[in-house]
């Protein structure tokens, strides 16, 4: 009886689920690889030509989707290494005895209430005309100058846009993390004598490896993914200086209409994806240790 | 009290069974009338998608007029600008289609003609100047938005035409303009107006601009062996020498600018007056001239999109879509709407040219006389324009040191990649 009851909760839940997941999600990734193999320019009543591996061959002679992954490791390695420091420091600032901590854990964090697309056309009025006229007016126009014309400026403005709006959500995790830890432990190795930094890298650290893993997942496969900021921002400009992968997928299929090299695109996106974060997640989680 | 309340509800079954009644009864007749359209019959709710932002709040007035006349309704969606295309497919593909929509010449209708339906029967069509529609085998399947055209948009107090005539004239003004604090010419950053329209009159300047498209897309020909792209190579380069970044101008503050006299040309379009109008009466201020490379003396005139109705709609929506199209261009208001609140230039017969603002004027007079360049920029590889062109013309002037004849080189290799 009890059983049987505990399935019919458990199909409440999972059965709407599963029934999206695989409409939205599974049978078009299934459609895709389909029509990874054909050539056909995404008008119904036009022919689709099967070509086999062609796309898959195309693509990797494909300069602009090379470049277009090479912007996209780029962009990637600095958003982690920002959005995890920044986030981490802001969590351990914000756990200590800090009286504004409270209102500080809401202004880190409220970056990311906004929307990327909203938080891209603001930061573009800031690159744009805001840092143009500091430039001006304080003289250090190496710095501040409109970063969104020059070509490898353009990707960190993206990057520190990105940086902006993850970094709170960060926080919130290893906010969580920091107080797992027993308090008793901290005090032990105070009394003990440890330094800040011997508490930090012997305690917290090892202590905060499940909060690492999945910020990482985080930010990895988020960063791999990005278009909005990106689309907002430079949409992939000055002379597609910052085209991420998503970006590039989304012209090869929609601007030049070559659905079946978009789709082969994404079929390698999606590979390298799972596959990275993946490795990621196995490799952090082996570094996890039980209290 | 008791028996007001039955009465009462009585009546309002009455009523209800009455109002089915006539439903089926309207149904019954709608299919019985072979040709409907007059009297009231209310046609079906269709969908309008179009491309132009320029005329989105006077079509949505129209939509409400046309309701107010006929009773039948039109939704219109918006859509901006370069993306435009995108989301048609998009939406065609779906089929969550519009019943009417625009198109551009060239590329975009070629790929999507297997949507048109055919309009030859309808009385509208027979209205559409010479030349002017846009066909698919014989067929007419769109009426054309009107003419437009594009050059150098001037204003009389900073510039004279005269000193327009050549490459050294040309060079002199801009160079006397910077000297005077002001901004001589402005391109801005979105693609067309950045690239697409100023490289057209090279394109248009050869003896057979298709011919030549055909022979670069087959690469059998250089835009940097080409004399007169050679010379807009080095009006680029005044261009890049002379005036601001245009990759720092938006279209809006390239016509505020322009409005408040810190630019003196703006390469644009007649449409570009709506903007100009919100900042005052420019009537005697503005003029419009011919881009002046290689003696060029005549402005660049065509259509840039056409309605169309989508074939894949239901029989139904087709007749309303008509219907919609036959008021647009046969009503007053209809007619009124083109002319005084779009601001076109009518490209149909029965339409009168109303007052027309001093750059439409420009154009309308250029059309009449017959001196106008065509849009060779409507043949151009789908989509090249915003994917690749603009790009190298980013880079152009974002690299100082990039020459016009490199960034021809650069637009010859681009031109190669999309066109293969």
């Amino acid at each position: 009886m009890s059983k049987s009851k505990d399935k019919a909760w458990f199909a409440l839940f999972t059965v709407p689920l599963l029934f999206i997941f695989t409409t939205v999600v599974l049978i078009p990734f299934i459609i895709g690889i389909v029509y990874s193999f054909v050539n056909w320019d995404g008008i119904p009543a036009n022919p689709k030509v099967f070509v086999g591996f062609d796309n898959y061959v195309q693509l990797f002679q494909d300069e602009r989707f090379l470049s277009s992954a090479w912007h996209t490791v780029q962009f990637t390695l600095l958003a982690l290494v920002c959005v995890n420091i920044l986030g981490l420091a802001f969590a351990l600032l914000v756990t200590t005895k800090l009286r504004s901590r409270n209102a500080a854990r809401t202004m880190f964090f409220m970056p990311n209430l906004i929307g990327g697309l909203i938080l891209g056309y603001i930061w573009q009025f800031i690159f744009t005309d805001a840092f143009s006229f500091l430039g001006e007016k304080t003289g250090f126009d190496s710095v501040f100058f409109n970063w969104l014309l020059h070509p490898q400026f353009a990707l960190y403005a993206i990057v520190a846009v990105f940086t902006w709006q993850l970094a709170g959500y960060t926080m919130i995790i290893y906010i969580a993390g920091i107080q797992g830890i027993p308090d008793e432990l901290m005090e032990a190795a105070k009394v003990d004598g440890a330094n800040l930094w011997q508490r930090l890298k012997s305690i917290v650290f090892p202590l905060l490896m499940p909060s690492f893993t999945i910020c990482l997942f985080l930010t990895l496969s988020g960063a791999f993914k990005i278009y909005d900021v990106n689309l907002s921002l430079t949409k992939g400009g000055p002379s597609n200086a910052t085209e991420m992968f998503a970006m590039n997928i989304f012209n090869e299929i929609f601007a030049y209409g070559n659905y079946g090299l978009g789709q082969a695109k994404a079929i390698i996106f999606f590979l390298i994806v799972a596959g990275l974060t993946l490795t990621q997640v196995i490799i952090t989680k082996r570094r996890e240790v039980q209290m | 009290m008791k028996k007001v309340k039955r009465v009462f509800s009585i009546l309002t079954a009455t009523a209800l069974v009455a109002t089915l009644a006539a439903c089926g009864g309207t149904s019954d007749k709608d299919s019985g009338a072979a040709s409907g359209g007059d009297g009231g019959d209310k046609l079906k709710k269709i969908t309008l998608f179009q491309s132009k932002v320029e005329i989105t709040e006077p079509l949505e007035a129209l939509v409400k007029t046309y309701k107010e006349e006929t009773g039948n309704e039109v939704e219109v969606w918006g859509a901006a600008g370069d993306a435009y295309s995108q989301q048609l497919v998009a939406k065609l593909s779906s089929n969550q289609g519009p019943t009417i929509f625009s198109v551009a010449p060239g590329p975009e209708s070629e790929k999507l003609k297997s949507y048109f339906s055919d309009l030859s029967g309808e009385e509208y069509v027979k209205n559409i100047a010479p030349d002017m529609e846009l066909k698919v085998d014989d067929k007419t399947v769109g009426v054309p938005y009107g003419v437009e055209g594009f050059g150098l948009v001037y204003n009389k107090d900073l510039v004279d035409p005269a000193n327009m005539k050549d490459l050294d004239s040309f060079t002199k003004t801009l160079e006397q303009l910077k000297a005077d604090g002001k901004n001589g010419l402005s391109l801005s950053q979105e693609a067309y107006f950045l690239i697409g329209h100023i490289i057209n009159t090279p394109f248009a300047l050869q003896s057979d601009p298709l011919a030549f498209i055909d022979q670069l897309n087959k690469g059998e020909v250089k835009m940097a062996d080409t004399k007169e792209f050679q010379e807009w190579a080095k009006f680029m380069d005044v261009i890049k020498a002379n005036t601001k970044n245009p990759l720092e101008v938006k279209y809006d503050s390239q016509m505020g600018d322009f409005a408040t006299e810190k630019t003196a040309m703006v390469h644009q379009g007649n449409w570009s007056y709506s903007m100009l109008a919100d900042f005052g009466d420019f009537g005697s201020k503005v003029g419009m001239m011919p881009f002046p490379l290689a003696g060029n003396d005549k402005i660049a005139v065509g259509v840039a999109s056409y309605w169309v109705v989508n074939n894949q709609a239901d029989a139904e929506e087709v007749k309303a879509a008509n219907a919609f199209l036959n008021w647009l261009f046969t009503s007053d208001s209809g007619k009124k709407a083109i002319v005084d609140d779009f601001k076109f230039i009518p490209a149909l017969t029965n339409i009168e040219a109303g007052d027309l603002d001093p750059l439409s004027q420009a154009v309308h007079e250029a059309t009449t006389k017959g001196e106008t360049i065509t849009w060779a920029l409507n043949y151009f590889p789908s989509g090249i324009i915003t994917n690749d062109l603009a790009p190298a013309t980013q880079e152009y002037f974002m690299n100082p040191g990039m020459t016009g004849e490199q960034f021809l080189q650069k637009l010859d290799e681009v031109w190669a990649k999309a066109s293969k």
